[in-house]
C-alpha cells in the first residue's frame, strides 16, 4: 500500500510537472511576454514607505495591544515575572474548576512547575512522550498554554510557531487558552513579524505560523456574536515584564 | 496502531470529555461578559487608507502581470516544502484530481472549511458520488449544509436564516429540541463538529493568499475550523485559484490590513495562519501528506486583457457587495453563480468564458461605482460592467432580456418600488418551477441556477406572508412585464396553492 502510494505520488507529480510547464507558457503568452526566469523587480513590496517606520513606544505597545486585545474579547494581564504568571495559572486552574491542562515542551514553562503545583489536575507536556496520541491529549484538556513567539500590538495579535516542542493543537483545541508574552517580543507593527520569516527563508520556516487575536468566533447566525465555536472560546495573554 | 485508528477511538472519547460543560460555560461567560461591557472599543487608528489601498493595488498588479514567474516559484517552493502541488485547467480537472486522491487514501469523509473554490467546483457533490462524507465545518456553511441550501453571502453564508429555523436544524441533527439561543447552537455545533474533524480522513481548505518566495498558504478566519481542518486530518488538500499569489510575507501586511478590515471591519481576523508544507517529521500535529491544487478554470482568460484583467486583483472579500445598493436588496441567491454581487456579477460569465451568461439580474446594476469606492484593491467593475454590456450588444445579444433589463436598470433604480415589484415576481416566477422546495427545471431569468446542482428557492416565507400585498402589487406595480404573462403567473401558482402540492 504505502509503495503503491508512493509510486502514485510519483506518477501524480510528473504528470504536475508537465503541466506546469504549459501552464506557464500559457499564462506568459497571454501576458505577451516570453517566460520570466528572473524575479522581476518588486518597486511596492510590503506596506507602504509611511508605515514601515512607524512604531510606539513599549508603554504604547502595551496599551494599544491591551485596548485591541479586549476588543475582541479577550483578557490582558500585565505581570512582573514569572513568579507571577504561576500564582495567576493556578488561581484561574481553580476558579475555573480545570481538569486538564496541555502547555508546550518550553522550557520557561516547564518551570512554572504547574504539575506540582496542581494537584488535582493532569498536567501533560507536548509530545514529551513519543508514544502519546498528543492531539487527544489538546483535544481533552481545559486549558492550553503557550509561550508567545512574537506578538503584534497594532493588531492585537500573538503569533505562535510549530515546532516539536510546540504543537498547533495546543493554542487551538482547548477550551481556553492562556498566552504569555515576554515584553520584548511585543512589536508595534506585522510587518516587523512578517519581516522574520522572509528573511529566514523557506527552509528556515516552520509549518504552521499562528497569528491569534481573541477568543474564537462566529456570527453566522443572525449576526449575533457566538464564541467559542472551534477554537478556544476565552483567552487570557499575560504580558511579562 | 495507525494514527488513525488511534484517533477513530481513543481521541473521540476524549473530545467529550474535553467538552465538559461545567468549565465551557463558566469560561465562555469571560468572554461574552468582555464583550457585553466591551464599550471600550479600540478606535481605528489606521491613517491613510487610501495610501494602503494603493500599495494594495499595486502588490496585486505587480503579481499578476508576473504572474508566470511567481505562481511557477511558488509551485517549486511549495515542492521542495514536501506538498504535492497538482495543476487543473478545468473545474472537471481539479474535480479528478481530488476524487483521485481521496480515493487513493481510502478516505470515508472529509471536512472543509470555507472555499469559495470548492463551491465553484462543485466538488461536495462529487465527493458524495464516490461515497465520502463531506461535512463544512464553518458554522455558517454548517447551517447551509444541514437545510441543503447554497451560501447567499461570501462573509456570512447563511445571513438569510433566523435563530428559530437554525435551532429546528440543528434541533433535527442532535435528536432533541434545541433552544433559538445562539450561545447554545453554537455549542451544540462545536460539539458535533469536534466529532467530525478527528474522524475525518481529509481536511480541505481553500487560500486566501500563496506567498511565492516560500511556498507558504495563508488562510483567514475567525472560528477556528480551517485550523482544525489543517491540523487534525491526516491529509490535507487545499484549493486554490491561480492568482491568489503574493509575492513574500512583506506583501502579505498589506492584504492583512486590507482584507479583514474590507471583510468584517476587524483589524485582523482571530486567526491567521500561515502554512508552510506538511508537518515536520518530528512534529506532534499536522497533515502528514499535503496536497495543493492550482486552478485555472477561466481565470487565465482574464489575463492580457486590459478590460479585465484585474479582476484577477480580486481578494474575495465581499466589500463590494456589502457596499451595492441592488444587493443589498436581493441577497446573494438572486446572483446565478457561486460569486455573488458586483464581483460575482462581472467574475461568473468572465470564468464561464461566456459573457452571454451574464446573469440577467446583473443588469439591475446600477453603475453607481459604489463597488469600486469599497474595494480594496481598487478594482474598477463598475466600468467592467459597462463593458460587459458593450461587448455583449456588440455580438449582437442585445436582445430582449437585455433590453428590460438595460434600460431597466437606470428605471428601476430611480423607482425603489418599481424595483422591489421587480425581485416579487422573480420570486413568483420561480414558485412555478418549485417541487418541495427546490428548483429543477429552468425557466426565463432564473436560468443558469441549475446547471449544476438544485438551487434552494428563495425565501418562501415572505412569500407567503405579504401574498396579500404582492397579488395588488403585480396588477397595478409591474410595467415591465406583459400582464398576460404576469395573470398568468399569477393564475397557476393560485391554483397550485388551492389544490395542495403541486405534481407536476
Ligand atoms: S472586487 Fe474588490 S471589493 Fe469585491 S470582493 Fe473583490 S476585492 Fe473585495
Amino acid at each position: 500500500m504505502t509503495e503503491t502510494h508512493q509510486a502514485w505520488l510519483a506518477q501524480m507529480e510528473s504528470e504536475s510537472r508537465a503541466k506546469q510547464e504549459q501552464f506557464m507558457n500559457g499564462i506568459a503568452g497571454r501576458l505577451g511576454h516570453p517566460r520570466l526566469t528572473t524575479a522581476p523587480p518588486h518597486p511596492f513590496r510590503g506596506a507602504p514607505d509611511f508605515w514601515q517606520t512607524f512604531g510606539w513606544s513599549s508603554d504604547e505597545r502595551v496599551q494599544q495591544f491591551t485596548d485591541n486585545f479586549e476588543a475582541a474579547g479577550g483578557h490582558v494581564h500585565r505581570l512582573s515575572d514569572m513568579q507571577e504568571v504561576q500564582s495567576f495559572i493556578c488561581s484561574k486552574a481553580i476558579e475555573l474548576s480545570a481538569r486538564y491542562m496541555i502547555h508546550q515542551n518550553e522550557i520557561e514553562l516547564n518551570h512554572l512547575q504547574l504539575k506540582e503545583k496542581l494537584e488535582d489536575v493532569v498536567v501533560s507536556q507536548w509530545n514529551s512522550e513519543s508514544d502519546e496520541d498528543w492531539i487527544a491529549r489538546a483535544a481533552e484538556a481545559d486549558i492550553g498554554i503557550v509561550m508567545a513567539d512574537y506578538a503584534v500590538s497594532h493588531t492585537g495579535s500573538i503569533v505562535v510557531v510549530s515546532s516539536k516542542d510546540k504543537g498547533r493543537s495546543v493554542s487551538l483545541l482547548p477550551t481556553a487558552l492562556i498566552a504569555i508574552i515576554p515584553l520584548e517580543r511585543l512589536k508595534t507593527r506585522l510587518g516587523e513579524v512578517l519581516i522574520d520569516f522572509d528573511e529566514a527563508g523557506r527552509e528556515q520556516l516552520p509549518a504552521g505560523i499562528h497569528f491569534i487575536s481573541g477568543p474564537s468566533r462566529s456570527a453566522d447566525i443572525e449576526n449575533d456574536l457566538t464564541i467559542g465555536v472551534h477554537g478556544p472560546g476565552v483567552v487570557f495573554v499575560l504580558i511579562v515584564g | 496502531m495507525s494514527k488513525t485508528d488511534m484517533k477513530g477511538t481513543t481521541v473521540k472519547g476524549r473530545a467529550e470529555l474535553a467538552l465538559n460543560d461545567d468549565f465551557l460555560r463558566k469560561a465562555v461567560k469571560f468572554t461574552t461578559e468582555r464583550l457585553r461591557d466591551g464599550k471600550r472599543k479600540a478606535s481605528d487608528d489606521l491613517g491613510n487608507w487610501e495610501e494602503w489601498r494603493e500599495r494594495g493595488r499595486q502588490i496585486r498588479l505587480h503579481t499578476i502581470a508576473h504572474l508566470d514567474y511567481y505562481l511557477n516559484q511558488f509551485a517549486n517552493q511549495a515542492r521542495l516544502n514536501g506538498v504535492h502541488v497538482h495543476f487543473a485547467d478545468t473545474a472537471e480537472d481539479a474535480v479528478k484530481i481530488t476524487l483521485a486522491i481521496a480515493e487513493r487514501k481510502q478516505a470515508l469523509s472529509v471536512v472543509k472549511s470555507k472555499s469559495m473554490v470548492t463551491e465553484e467546483l462543485h466538488l461536495n457533490q462529487a465527493l458524495e458520488s464516490i461515497g465520502v462524507d463531506v461535512v463544512e465545518s464553518d458554522l455558517g456553511e454548517y447551517i447551509i449544509q444541514l437545510a441543503g441550501e447554497t451560501p447567499s453571502h461570501i462573509i456570512i453564508p447563511a445571513i438569510h436564516k433566523n435563530r428559530y429555523q437554525i435551532a429546528d436544524l440543528l434541533s433535527k441533527e442532535a435528536g432533541e429540541t434545541l433552544p433559538p439561543d445562539t450561545a447554545i447552537l453554537a455549542g451544540f455545533v462545536r460539539k458535533k463538529l469536534r466529532e467530525k474533524f478527528l474522524e475525518a480522513d481529509i481536511g480541505m481548505t481553500g487560500c486566501n493568499f500563496a506567498i511565492a518566495e516560500t511556498g507558504s498558504m495563508v488562510l483567514f478566519e475567525n472560528e477556528g475550523n480551517a485550523r482544525m481542518v489543517s491540523t487534525v486530518p491526516s491529509t490535507q488538500i487545499t484549493l486554490m485559484g491561480m492568482e491568489r499569489i503574493i509575492p513574500s510575507w512583506s506583501d502579505l501586511e498589506v492584504m492583512a490590513t486590507l482584507l479583514p478590515r474590507s471583510a468584517t471591519g476587524q483589524k485582523l481576523t482571530v486567526y491567521m495562519s500561515g502554512i508552510t508544507g506538511p508537518r515536520r517529521q518530528e512534529d506532534g500535529d499536522g497533515p502528514d501528506e499535503m496536497h495543493i491544487i492550482i486552478l485555472d478554470n477561466g481565470r487565465s482568460l482574464q489575463l492580457g486583457d486590459p478590460e479585465f484583467q484585474e479582476l484577477l486583483n480580486c481578494i474575495r472579500c465581499g466589500a463590494c457587495l456589502n457596499a451595492c445598493p441592488v444587493y443589498r436588496h436581493i441577497g446573494g441567491h438572486a446572483y446565478g453563480g457561486t460569486y455573488s454581487g458586483p464581483i460575482g456579477a462581472v467574475l461568473t460569465p468572465a470564468l464561464n468564458k461566456n459573457i452571454d451568461q451574464w446573469d440577467d439580474i446583473a443588469s439591475a446594476s446600477t453603475l453607481c461605482g459604489a463597488c469600486y469606492e469599497a474595494c480594496p484593491v481598487k478594482i474598477p467593475l463598475h466600468d467592467m460592467l459597462i463593458y460587459l454590456r458593450r461587448r455583449k450588444v456588440e455580438r449582437g445579444l442585445g436582445d430582449k432580456m437585455e433590453s428590460i433589463g438595460m434600460r431597466g436598470f437606470a428605471a428601476i433604480m430611480s423607482n425603489s418600488k418599481r424595483y422591489e415589484n421587480a425581485l416579487k415576481v422573480g420570486k413568483l416566477a420561480q414558485r412555478l418551477v418549485v417541487k418541495d422546495g427546490e428548483i429543477t427545471s429552468k425557466l426565463g431569468p432564473l436560468k443558469g441556477w441549475n446547471n449544476y446542482r438544485v438551487a434552494p428557492s428563495l425565501a418562501k416565507q415572505s412569500f407567503r406572508d405579504q401574498w396579500g400585498t404582492m397579488e395588488e402589487e403585480i396588477r397595478h406595480g409591474l410595467q415591465e412585464i406583459d400582464p398576460l404573462v404576469s395573470n398568468r403567473m399569477e393564475e397557476i401558482v393560485r391554483n397550485r396553492e388551492a389544490g395542495g402540492k403541486g405534481h407536476d
